[in-house]
């Protein structure tokens, strides 16, 4: 069975994808604060911890195989208005997004390299994209990811591994801000409602399994929040 | 990969005599899709429609008249149009100054003008019935312009502004409409490069892989893989969206 690890598999959208994958036959390790349910494989585990990747990766082949995809989902959302944040939540931000992604990859893709095959799918975000006034350190750190995305992309094409982007739109998770429920978020969005968790497993689902051609891509499934 | 919600619709997709139409034909029909297959060009409408157990419908995507008859064909044939996958283009080159009117205004005609009569003809009644996909296949040269393809360019940046209009205006109502901009794909589209160029068709392919990441031109089933997707049931969160299947060749979002 091909191995998929995946980041914040405990909730929302890592733990939508760790049962899609797992519906199409893979077998998933799942890292997060605590353990995942619906996985083959838990690791608690924080993402800034490069070292403890590293040992739950390396446990991970060793009881399950090589690592063939990897999802990085790990992420945190909180609000603060410009100028409110200060630098241990901007740290902290950027800790959990940047090095998170960061440290799972450096552990994943060497080994992904090594094989000469795999495929990397990052979770980026549309404030990411177009910016969040109230979450200025998140829409920052989901901007890195974008980035970290398409260059990791350029440099792992030669060697058979391909990296893509998911910047989903407001999605039903707990980390989904109440105002982004309200009925004047939800009626503002083209759909009328907000993202499915299984609409963004599909979506990394079919950039892992495909046959596609897609490179440092960023798919956006996002409701219409950004057209 | 299999994709859920594809079985049994009625899908039409234009251009579909070859290339990259064809391969979306036969993806779609593999997911179960009962498949009306439109071409200029009867002879290969016909032969597309035989490989993939569905009918053909030959028609001038440029004239409005010939859209509505032609929708109206395949509804009466295999029902209302549920999934409409906008393929069909015409493409020259030429240096800017040097290209014909005649040119100009067939590229526009066909490439732009012929999806919007197609959308403005389908999307209504996928709104009305609470379900639609309209996948548009623009080109990577339409978000980023190409010289000597002034007027093929244009034409597919216009159907990136069409989609995201289109999708504003139907999208609450369960109808998705998205575009797929490909990069260099290997169809036969590629022989007018070639003839810019002054080299054969493998030549071309050659020499447009080597400025691509991922070493190659991009192929027709690739392109289709990601139509199948986007025709999904768990699609339709994605509104508006262009998808860029170009091998990493032009890395931007959205656009």
């Amino acid at each position: 069975m091909a191995v998929a690890v995946i980041t914040g598999a405990a909730s929302g959208l890592g733990a939508a994808t760790a049962r899609r994958l797992r519906k199409e036959g893979l077998a998933v390790a799942g890292f997060d604060l605590h353990a995942a349910e619906d996985v083959d494989l838990a690791f608690e585990v924080d993402v800034r911890d490069a070292e403890a990747i590293e040992d739950a990766v390396a446990r991970t082949e060793d009881q399950l195989g090589p690592v063939e995809y990897l999802m990085t989902a790990a992420g945190v959302y909180e609000l603060f208005p410009l100028g409110g944040i200060g630098p241990d939540r901007w740290r902290r931000m950027m800790a959990i997004h940047i090095d998170g992604t960061a440290n799972t990859c450096r552990s994943v893709y060497p080994r992904m390299k090594e094989r000469g095959r795999g495929s990397i799918v990052t979770i980026g975000s549309e404030l990411g994209l177009m910016g969040d006034p109230e979450a200025a350190h998140y829409a920052a750190a989901k901007g890195a990811i974008h980035a970290f995305s398409k260059s990791l992309a350029m440099e792992a094409v030669a060697h058979g591994i391909r990296v893509n982007c998911v910047a989903p739109g407001p999605a039903d998770t707990p980390l989904l801000k109440q105002e982004m429920r309200s009925a004047e978020y939800v009626n503002s969005l083209v759909l009328g409602r907000i993202v499915k968790p299984e609409e963004v497993a599909d979506t990394v689902a079919f950039l892992m399994l495909e046959q596609h051609n897609f490179v440092g891509a960023v798919l956006s499934p996002n409701a219409g929040a950004v057209v | 990969m299999r994709y859920e919600g594809i079985d049994g619709r009625v899908v039409l997709v234009t251009g579909a005599g070859q290339g990259m139409g064809r391969a979306i034909a036969e993806r779609l029909a593999t997911e179960g899709a009962k498949v009306a297959v439109n071409d200029l060009n009867t002879d290969t409408a016909a032969a597309t429609a035989e490989a993939v157990g569905g009918i053909a419908v030959p028609f001038d995507v440029s004239e409005p008249d010939a859209v509505d008859a032609g929708v109206a064909d395949v509804e009466s044939r295999l029902g209302p149009v549920e999934v409409l996958v906008a393929n069909h283009a015409f493409m020259t080159m030429a240096p800017f100054e040097e290209e014909s009117l005649e040119n100009w205004r067939r590229i526009l005609d066909v490439n732009l003008f012929g999806t919007g009569m197609l959308i403005e003809r389908c999307a209504p009644g996928m709104a009305e019935r609470g379900f639609g996909r309209i996948v548009v296949i623009a080109s990577e040269w339409g978000v980023i312009g190409w010289p000597n393809a002034t007027a093929y360019a244009a034409s597919k940046g216009g159907l990136i502004s069409l989609v995201k209009s289109a999708a504003r205006a139907v999208g609450a109502q369960g109808v998705s409409v998205n575009a797929i901009a490909p990069g260099v794909t290997d169809t036969p589209q590629l022989d007018v490069d070639a003839l810019d160029a002054g080299v054969s068709h493998e030549e071309i392919a050659r020499r447009y892989g080597e400025d691509i990441p991922l070493g190659r031109v991009g192929m027709p089933e690739e392109i289709a893989a990601t139509v199948a997707f986007l025709c999904s049931t768990n699609a339709e969160a994605f509104v508006g969206q262009v998808l860029h299947p170009n091998g990493g060749s032009t890395r931007v979002w959205g656009i």
